[in-house]
């Protein structure tokens, strides 16, 4: 049967049709205007920089297709005297580059991150992991949340710039368990590969606008939230909290904690007498009983219900958590994958800080906890 | 249908349908009338009418939304969404805020520009106006591309106006019309050490000033590299500014022999009179035994710095090995490395080795970066064949020498103009005088023919003759020629004898 077209097409039309178009129309609306959803405010696009060639410190704008000619990188200066720090950071807006070192992903260190009440456009997360399997597990983990965090969570949550790195070099241990890693004869290969982790992050993040570096183990799952100003508070140029551990008693039948860090040290003669006898490539390992150094722990040092801000020169850290004035890192103070002076990583550190003219400065009192495996 | 009936009451038809259709036609009922001569609209069935009331709706709802997108993302990408993004305005820009890096594609290859490989230029300066057009135009003119070298400056303590030529000129190779001129990122660091160690030759190459100025130009180098030093970078070339000359392929040249650290050597042209050249960079040497003696027996924070009297450490230094017409490519291994011109791989930074600003095994800054790197176990190697020249800035001692030089050269030139002009005089007094005879002569004697010739018709001749017989009391030299006295020609030679005889 010949029927007439036009009208009784439209007659025809499915008020169904009209409104899966309708459905279609908002999808590709929602793509053409999607990727804006998750923008910045105007204050934190201004101080983004221009090109992605920049200090990975800050955001950049992404590259814009538009057709002709990329311009090139513009002539940047940076004042490197203006970089304050001050004992008064938020105050003075103050860049902070939290490093860590990863080997597993754990979520608490992560919630711990997000808690922190320093303003997060002014924090950079630098991260290096190595290039094996559970690294790979551990950076899939980590860029989950990372989106989650930067792409969807609330603009006060946002960090400023995020930093994954992956290592050029394979770790000494096929393993990361507790167990296997502590064992003396594994230290040496494994705190030379942390110190180059730790150097390979810190110069190729630090930038010109840092103004402190703080060294935070993936393992660190709780701190108090107002750690950075905490540290910042005292205006040392190296600042140590006493790192401790939560586990289960079993003599007591409850939870209880134990100190963990013992790289937070007084030197003693002893230790001094024992180096002194020692090879040129020789290192002094804390920690273990076949070497006894009788040097001074901070570990030890707590006091329950004493001030939080009590303060004791160092002269061995450890970089479970440490607050560092970029100015430090500056001068050129960073890991000895070697011995140095006998020390080696982060507590090598801290004496190549000394001979810089920088002392440490530890808190025995102001805790902060380890992860329990 | 009966109780259709009964409500609208006994009567069998509708009175409205006899006003309607009261035109003589059959209303309805006929379901086979073909005729065309009706207009009936087809009219506004309710199923259209829902229809239309249907789109009024979406549209409003469409409105709405809109209204409220633009108020929920204020600019830009309503208007980007219209105009199908062709109409984006400057300051609409999408923020990256993660980077990810993998350091195992950095690790620096022998063939780096193919593989796009990044190269970090760290230039240190300070107060280097007066350099700074030379270090351009080397810059200009690598040959390895340009848009893969980030340039990286660090001007500390400068009184002259280094900043303000420095940037001008990077804008200005940043906005050439050669694309291939335009460098990769650019930044310029300010950091002033509150320097107290005088720049000038002569307290700068001082050896009580070594140990401290070392160490601050061991910490400017530190904050230079630590600000501008990215997980991209694959190789840092270090350069001093005040480098004359250099193969323009030098990033190439260093970059194939694939080494941790390499250096070229450094030596610096020189006035002829100081031997036309010299080995200008003596911080790359291979360690001795005698230097690590020396070392044990000094304290913690010395420094041995090489070249001076004071530390005499016998250390084989790459640059007294240079032969003009040796192998380019030849390495040498060495152990400490001057800082002129340095190629690294940026491996060598990352891991931590870094330019000592306290004393590193009794060395700092560079020579304590070679020691460092040997340390750590990477390669560092100089090519003793391989030169490149250092800008010549003579010391307190040769610029007495050259004012002195100078002095004596004035002097010199001063006597032999003098003695010039003496030997002019004797010969203008002597020498030529034959010539001039001959010349006198000839014109006496054309003249004495034309006074032949006319001689009947010149009554003024006598008091001529007379005024220059009262002159001509002067002796004239023998050759005078006797015979064809004129009155005109004896007066100018005369007047010449005049003058030369005040001479004699």
């Amino acid at each position: 049967m010949a029927r007439p077209l036009g009208p009784v097409r439209l007659k025809k039309t499915n008020p169904v049709t009209i409104v899966l178009g309708a459905a279609l129309c908002i999808f590709i609306l929602y793509f053409l205007i999607g990727p804006s959803t998750s923008d910045f405010s105007p204050a934190r696009k201004a101080a983004a920089a221009l090109h992605p060639l920049s200090p990975p410190t800050s955001p950049f704008r992404k590259a814009t297709s538009t057709g002709g000619k990329v311009a090139p990188p513009p002539v940047i200066h940076y004042n490197l005297n203006n970089v304050t720090i001050s004992a008064n950071p938020v105050q003075n807006k103050e860049n902070v580059l939290i490093l860590t070192p990863m080997a597993r992903f754990y979520q608490g260190y992560w919630d711990n991150l997000l808690q922190l009440t320093y303003p997060h456009e002014l924090i950079t997360l630098g991260f290096i992991l190595p290039k094996n399997k559970e690294g790979n597990a551990a950076t899939t983990e980590l860029q989950k949340q990372i989106a989650k965090t930067q792409k969807s969570g609330p603009e006060k949550d946002r960090f400023k710039s995020i930093i994954i790195l992956r290592q050029d070099f394979d770790p000494p241990l096929p393993s990361q368990d507790e167990g296997e890693r502590h064992k003396m004869q594994n230290q040496r290969g494994r705190r030379a590969a942390m110190a180059k982790a730790r150097n390979s992050l810190l110069f190729t993040t630090l930038g010109p606008s840092t103004s402190w570096v703080l060294w935070l183990d993936a393992d660190i799952v709780e701190t108090p939230r107002t750690l950075i100003q905490d540290l910042a508070r005292h205006d040392k140029p190296l600042t140590a909290p006493n790192c401790f551990q939560r586990y289960y008693n079993t003599d007591s039948k409850k939870m209880d904690e134990r100190p963990y860090d013992f790289n937070n040290w007084q030197d003693s003669p002893t230790a001094q007498e024992i180096a002194s006898k020692m090879g040129p490539d020789d290192i002094l390992l804390e920690g273990y009983a076949e070497l006894a150094t009788y040097r001074a722990l901070m570990a030890y040092m707590y006091k329950e219900g004493e001030d939080i801000h009590q303060e004791v020169p160092l002269d061995g850290v450890g970089g479970t958590a440490l607050l560092v004035k970029a100015d430090v890192h500056r001068d050129g103070a960073m890991f000895p994958a070697f011995s140095f002076y006998h020390l080696i990583e982060t507590e090598g550190f801290a004496k190549m800080a000394k001979r810089l003219g920088w002392q440490a400065t530890g808190l025995p009192n102001y805790k902060v906890y380890h992860y329990n495996e | 249908m009966l109780p259709f009936t009964s409500s609208s009451g006994s009567k069998a038809v509708p009175r409205h349908h006899v006003s309607g259709y009261s035109n003589g036609y059959p209303r309805g009922g006929n379901t086979f009338e073909i005729s065309p001569h009706r207009f009936q609209p087809r009219g506004t069935t309710p199923a259209s009418r829902r229809r239309r009331r249907l789109l009024l709706r979406i549209g409003i709802a469409v409105a709405i939304c809109g209204l409220f997108a633009l108020f929920v993302w204020p600019r830009g990408s309503i208007i980007s969404l219209v105009s199908l993004g062709l109409l984006s305005r400057g300051d609409d820009f999408q923020l990256e805020t993660v980077r990810y890096y993998d350091l195992s594609n950095v690790q620096g290859t022998a063939r780096g520009w193919e593989r796009e490989e990044r190269i970090l230029l760290c230039v240190p300066l300070r107060d280097a106006e007066p350099h700074l057009a030379m270090f351009f135009s080397h810059l200009r003119n690598f040959t390895y591309p340009h848009h893969l070298i980030d340039l990286a400056f660090l001007v500390s303590d400068s009184k002259d106006r280094t900043l303000e030529v420095l940037s001008n000129n990077l804008e200005a190779i940043q906005a050439d019309p050669d694309d291939l001129q335009h460098y990769g990122e650019i930044s310029i660091i300010e950091k002033d050490f509150g320097q107290k160690v005088n720049q000038d030759v002569e307290s700068r190459h001082g050896f009580a000033a070594q140990a401290s100025r070392r160490k601050l130009m061991a910490q400017a180098r530190n904050w230079l590299l630590s600000a501008a030093l990215r997980p991209y970078h694959s190789w840092v070339y270090w350069r001093d500014v005040d480098v004359e000359t250099a193969p323009f392929t030098i990033l190439e040249d260093l970059m194939r022999h694939n080494k941790d650290v390499i250096v070229p050597n450094v030596w610096r042209p020189l006035p002829d009179w100081l031997g036309g050249e010299q080995p200008y960079d003596l911080n790359s040497w291979q360690e001795s035994e005698t230097a690590l003696a020396l070392a044990d027996t000094l304290d913690e924070d010395a420094v041995i710095v090489e070249g001076y009297a004071e530390y005499a450490t016998w250390r084989p230094h790459l640059a007294y090995l240079r032969d003009p017409y040796g192998d380019p490519d030849m390495e040498m291994e060495i152990d400490g490395v001057g800082g002129v011109s340095i190629l690294a791989k940026a491996k060598v930074f990352r891991h931590g080795v870094h330019f000592p600003a306290f004393s590193f095994e009794k060395h700092a800054e560079t020579e304590g970066f070679g020691k460092m790197a040997r340390r750590m176990d990477f390669s560092v190697v100089g090519l003793p064949h391989y030169t490149i020249w250092h800008l010549y800035e003579p010391s307190v001692d040769d610029i007495k020498h050259m004012e002195q030089m100078e002095q004596e050269k004035l002097a010199r030139e001063a006597e032999e103009k003098e003695k010039a002009e003496k030997a002019k005089k004797m010969k203008e007094s002597f020498g030529d005088a034959t010539s001039q005879w001959e010349k006198d002569k000839t014109e006496m004697q054309n003249i004495a023919l034309q006074e032949k010739k006319k001689k009947p018709d010149t009554p003024g001749g006598s008091t001529e003759g007379k005024a220059s017989k009262d002159k001509a009391n002067t002796p004239a030299p023998g050759s005078q020629p006797a015979g064809k006295e004129s009155p005109n020609g004896p007066a100018k030679v005369v007047a010449r004898n005049e003058k030369k005889g005040g001479v004699a």
